[in-house]
């Protein structure tokens, strides 16, 4: 009866639904439901199999001590079967008899795998949380509404250099903010985000718990239930050391973007095919062109074939050899402007060392250039003058002397002479003497004039008229020496001259073909004009002697130089004629074959 | 007095040319003074006087500035007479151009004559312009 009803009771324990085993007091297995044998994997109980306890905790070696302590306690330990790790739970309670006597203890085993995998994963998602805070340097907080509780981790903390004791409400992190702008700001999204479920994310100014001044990323999110916002959770990031490091590339890239820009030179970086991928204001400027219309292009499609050709030639230069172009005279042609520039080309690295293009600067050196084209005209002219001043310097001292001389060896003589017929002709030689100085000084008076009255005023002369004016001044000279005068300068030509000076040209140049005619023929005289671009030709051509100019050269325009044996020839007309010309920015040339005839050209400068 | 068998004188000034011919009245005795213009004339005479065998001048004054042929050309072309006498040619010049004076002083090495630099104005024929050396100076 009594086993009847033990095998029962045991029956009854078989079909428990929590795993459950009972044990005796020696921790011999007694019987278990089927879902404990499950767990470890046991075999139905009888009583011929002694199933001890300790085998199945093998983690718990004090197993044994505890039963005997008669109290309940718990275990946590693990079975592995087919490579799959159980985690489990077991409870044991001593077994009471009716009258309160331990007769054994009863097992009861949960299985917690599933507890246990979700802890580790929760375990592991913390530890992935730490790491991207720690690597992110972003910071998190959480605000309860219900409870206006503000909680920061470990890096908020950091970030606001507050103790990790610190606990903060809600309106001291809005105080945290720098007052003013980055204050209002986060105030309004967070009253945003509380009011609106709107979330935020931006760039505010922290000012921290040390008083430093530093750039934060800020997001906001809120956690809606019902319609109501519970929570709002949040990230900050310390974005300072970005964000002054873009503020300083930014000021670097300013800084270097108004210097090339206000260069005053063309700055432009090409690629190796000699593409512009840079240009400043001034290279737009010199093309008349926006940045993006130069962007690109080449040479060849801005400058002729040939210029372009040199250039990409000087670029490949540049590129290939690295040896840099340095303040090069250039010349560009642009739409018909000639512009000279000082052109420099240096060979562009890329950041590993690889030549990648080159960069160019051009200095508009045009009107420097043209500054010292006027500089060098000028100081041909002030040595022109200054030869000229010499010459005449000489001259003047020459001829001065020459007459003064005479007057000192004559007076010599007078004061030794006895003789009074000797005194008489000594007297006359003096008077003369007088008369030559005092024609001399005449003359260099009126090269004076001519070299220094450079304002005299020019007047447009017609040239055929000036012409025939001068011949029916000199008709009866004319006449007397059997004359004949061809004048073919055109009716209507005209120059612009000195009056008076072109009357002396004309003058001089004439009455010397006449004077230097052959004895063997009649003088005859042709007068042409010819008018080119800057100047009008006058060319006087006669039949007279002729001069062996190899010999006498330009020695013919000189003061006091005579050539024939003429008692009428004083080296003073040619000399005069050359000056007067000159003084008009002209000039005057000759050719000549001996017993043949001479030709003189005068050319008038008629450029204004 | 020097005895000196013939004179030139080249100057196209008529002053200068009296003044050398009074001076030379109480320097020298000669019977044969020749004056010419310019130096293409006295050339001419002393190169038909050499091809004639006559008198060479034993002094030539010469000046520098003259039409036709100046003395400079006239020394160019009595040295290339390469006549083998004895002659002192004294330039006369009122120039002060210092060319002058250089021009002087490279043909002076060149000249296989005497060559005296007289500065106009003269008062006075020297003895050494007539050839005579001074052992004095």
């Amino acid at each position: 009866m009594k086993a009847a009803e033990s095998i029962d009771q045991f029956y009854l324990l078989k079909q428990l639904p929590k795993a459950t085993a009972l044990l005796c007091k020696e921790g011999v297995l007694l019987d278990a439901s089927c879902s404990w044998l499950g767990i470890f994997g046991l075999p139905p109980q009888d009583k011929n199999q002694k199933t001890k306890i300790f085998k199945l905790y093998a983690e718990a070696s004090d197993l044994k001590q505890k039963l005997r302590d008669n109290k309940p306690f718990t275990l946590q330990h693990k079975t592995e079967t087919n490579n799959e790790t159980r985690y489990l739970k077991s409870y044991f309670a001593p077994w009471f008899d009716k009258e309160e006597n331990v007769i054994g203890t009863i097992v009861q085993t949960d299985d917690i795998t599933s507890e246990i995998q979700k802890e580790k994963q929760i375990d592991w998602l913390n530890n992935i949380l730490k790491t991207k805070v720690e690597v992110s340097k972003t910071g998190w907080w959480e605000y309860e509404v219900e409870t206006d509780k503000l909680s920061w981790c470990k890096e908020t903390k950091r970030i606001h250099q507050v103790p990790e004791s610190y606990q903060p409400t809600a309106l001291e992190a809005i105080d945290f903010f720098k007052s003013g702008y980055s204050q209002n700001k986060v105030s309004m999204l967070f009253h945003k985000v509380r009011e609106n479920h709107q979330p935020y994310d931006t760039k505010l100014m922290l000012v921290t718990y040390n008083g430093e001044e530093r750039w934060v990323r800020i997001t906001g999110k809120p956690f809606v239930k019902d319609g109501k916002v519970r929570k709002i959770f949040g990230t900050i990031k310390d974005i300072h050391d970005e964000e002054m490091a873009k503020t300083r590339v930014k000021e670097h890239q300013q800084l270097l973007s108004t210097l090339v820009d206000s260069l005053p030179l063309n700055v432009y970086v090409k690629d190796l095919e000699s593409r512009k991928i840079l240009v400043n204001k001034g290279e737009c400027n010199y093309f008349n062109k926006s940045v993006e219309e130069l962007i690109g292009k080449t040479d060849f499609e801005l400058y002729s074939e040939e210029m372009a050709k040199v250039s990409r030639e000087e670029d490949i230069q540049v590129m290939k050899h690295l040896t840099p172009i340095i303040g090069k005279e250039t010349v560009s042609k642009l739409n018909g402007k000639t512009t000279y520039f000082l052109t420099s080309k240096i060979p562009h690295f890329d950041l590993e060392g690889k030549v990648c293009g080159l960069i160019g600067m051009s200095l508009d050196i045009t009107a420097m250039k043209k500054k010292q084209e006027q500089l060098r005209s000028l100081i041909d002219i002030t040595s022109t003058q200054n030869q000229k001043l010499i010459s005449f310097a000489h001259i003047v001292s020459h001829n001065l002397r020459s007459h003064s001389a005479n007057f000192s060896m004559l007076l010599g003589f007078l004061n030794s002479e006895k003789d009074p017929k000797e005194r008489q002709r000594i007297i006359d030689m003096l008077s003369n003497a007088s008369d030559s100085l005092l024609e001399t000084l005449g003359n260099l008076n009126q090269v004076v004039d001519v070299n220094t009255n450079t304002s005299v005023t020019k007047k447009n002369l017609n040239l055929h008229q000036s012409i025939v004016k001068v011949l029916q001044n000199l008709s009866a000279f004319l006449d007397e020496n059997n004359s004949k005068i061809i004048n073919n300068v055109g009716k209507n030509l005209e120059v612009n001259c000195v009056p008076a000076y072109l009357d002396s040209i004309i003058l001089n140049l004439v009455s010397n073909a006449v004077k230097y005619k052959s004895p063997g023929r009649a003088p005859l005289i042709i007068l042409n004009a010819v008018k080119s671009k800057n100047s009008i030709l006058l060319s006087i051509s006669d039949n007279g002697l002729g001069m062996d100019l190899n010999k006498y050269g330009d020695k013919i325009f000189g003061m006091y130089k005579t050539f024939h044996n003429r008692k009428d020839a004083k080296g003073f007309g040619l000399y005069l004629v050359r000056n007067q010309i000159e003084a008009m920015g002209g000039s005057i040339t000759v050719q000549s074959e001996v017993d043949k005839g001479t030709t003189f050209n005068v050319y008038f400068n008629e450029e204004s | 007095m020097k005895k000196v068998s013939c004179i030139f004188i080249v100057d196209d000034d008529p002053i200068t040319v009296f003044g050398i011919k009074k001076m030379l009245k109480s320097a020298a005795s000669c019977d044969d003074i020749q004056i010419f213009q310019n130096g293409q004339e006295a050339f001419e005479a002393v190169k038909k006087r050499k091809e004639q065998g006559k008198v060479i001048p034993e002094v030539i004054f010469l000046d520098i500035n003259m039409p036709i042929m100046d003395g400079w050309e006239f020394l160019e072309e009595l040295i290339a007479l390469d006549i083998n006498e004895h002659i002192v040619v004294n330039m006369i010049t009122s120039s002060i151009d210092p060319m002058d004076y250089n021009k002087w002083n490279g043909f002076k090495d060149k000249c296989p004559y005497i060559l005296n630099f007289k500065n106009k104005p003269i008062f006075k024929i020297e003895s050494e312009d007539l050839g005579c050396i001074n052992v004095a100076s």
